[in-house]
């Protein structure tokens, strides 16, 4: 019986992928043990409750009274239990992103282009909110 | 003690997380036994019994279909099951339009004062169209691929994995990319709009319409997940719609039940639990459909 070929693309990926989902799983979840046990919150869970039948800007406008445009909103409150925990769903949003870009070397020439546009058009995906904001308000 | 002001009952806060990781949790393990997508089921079911606006609940679903992606999809590629070459054309395209999706979804909510009914309205619109494309789509093991168009011969799509079952390597290409295209096209905005899974939509379309074989469709369909929620994922974050005290239990709930239905799934997959599913599926779309409409004060 031979073996199974596999492109050497996809194992690159598969690699990476599975390296940083745990790590992003990881970075998720401890975090957030000591948010639920009332750790240093950003988000009082006791407020939250209170709020979030709300649209996303508004309850963030009645629980903290900021208006949300692009990632500040978690990146300047690292040292709360709530926003470290939205590092690690980062990381998982990354993940294919990285993953793409370590496996361009490893692609054929014309998969090499395929995996470089994806690429750009995933970092634009990520930039594109802090030049322009959509929620129409 | 926090309170719930939207069903009027007191309840103390860690009442809806401890509820909605048992929720997801039973969604995680029905949906590997009734073969019926668990993001897909989530936000609807979720939107209709649950207080959380349903810009949170989008964000977790998305999440939720992200991490249950990111966590099958490298097991697959390296077996051969999920192809990279059958992804990247069609994620081009797609990733696009889930990204317009989201964007879409987070603008009609706030920019107009009923948004939130056009959208649960809109979803429950969108099951009904999901529930007759699974009772009605079939599968085909293996797809005969007669003649492959110029752009996927052009790109090589092909590949190859370990059958068990056959006890030999099952090879396969596919076909008809540029028809495809558009098909990825609307269900990545879908997805995008309403957090929803897409594994619905995206099996199809690889099996019947590309020609790949299931097992190849239903892994790369997971890989196709995986892209696009993830880009999907940042308009979510950058508009502040994603919430650990929703994102995590439903995390938790559905990895920790998919696992425990996967394993129930090996042992007996019942028609009766898919046709329960599914009923489930189009109740939730009535119940959308209920609330957005009495939400308007059309009903």
């Amino acid at each position: 019986m031979r073996e199974v070929r596999v492109d050497p693309v996809n194992i690159r990926f598969a690699r990476v992928m599975e390296i940083l989902t745990v790590v992003g799983l990881l970075v998720m979840i401890i975090p957030a043990i000591g948010y639920f046990m009332g750790i240093n919150q950003f988000v009082s869970l006791e407020e939250a409750i209170k709020h979030w039948d709300e649209p996303a800007h508004k309850f963030w406008e009645d629980m903290k009274g900021m208006e949300i445009s692009g990632y500040s909103w978690f990146l300047n409150n690292l040292s709360y239990t709530d926003c470290l925990s939205i590092v690690g769903i980062v990381i998982l949003a990354l993940t294919p992103l990285i993953s793409l870009i370590v496996s361009i070397p490893k692609a054929e020439k014309l998969y090499k282009v395929l995996l470089f546009i994806l690429a750009v058009e995933f970092v634009i995906a990520i930039v594109r909110p802090l030049f322009m904001h959509v929620t129409g308000h | 003690m926090g309170y719930s002001k939207v069903i009027h009952v007191d309840v103390v806060w860690w009442f809806w997380p401890l509820a909605l990781f048992i929720f997801t949790l039973v969604i995680g393990i029905i949906a590997p036994v009734s073969g019926v997508g668990g993001g897909v089921l989530f936000v609807p079911l979720a939107t209709a019994f649950f207080p959380f606006h349903v810009d949170f609940i989008r964000g977790a679903g998305l999440i939720m279909a992200l991490t249950s992606a990111l966590s099958s999809a490298p097991q697959l590629m390296k077996r051969g099951l999920a192809n990279i070459k059958l992804m990247a054309p069609v994620v081009v395209v797609s990733m696009i339009t889930s990204v317009l999706g989201g964007m879409a979804g987070l603008w009609i909510t706030n920019a107009f004062p009923q948004g939130k009914h056009y959208v649960n309205i809109a979803l429950g619109i969108v099951l009904f169209v999901i529930f007759v494309v699974m009772v009605r789509s079939k599968r085909v093991e293996y797809p005969e691929v007669k003649s492959v168009d110029p752009l996927t011969q052009k790109l090589g799509i092909r590949g190859e994995w370990f059958e068990p079952s056959l006890d030999r390597v099952v090879q396969y290409q596919t076909t008809n990319l540029p028809i495809a295209l558009p098909a990825f096209a609307a269900v990545g905005f879908i997805a995008g709009m309403f957090g929803l899974g897409a594994g619905w939509a995206n099996v199809p379309v690889l099996n019947l319409v590309m020609g790949a074989p299931i097992k190849v469709a239903t892994s790369t369909s997971m890989l196709i997940i995986s892209v696009n929620d993830a880009a999907a994922a940042w308009v979510y974050l950058a508009n502040g719609a994603i919430l650990p005290v929703i994102v995590i239990p439903s995390v938790l709930g559905i990895t920790i039940g998919a696992r425990i239905g996967a394993r129930v799934a090996a042992r007996a997959r019942p028609r009766l639990v898919r046709y329960l599913v599914l009923a489930i599926m189009l109740l939730a779309a009535v119940l959308d459909i209920i609330k957005g409409l009495s939400g308007l004060g059309v009903i």
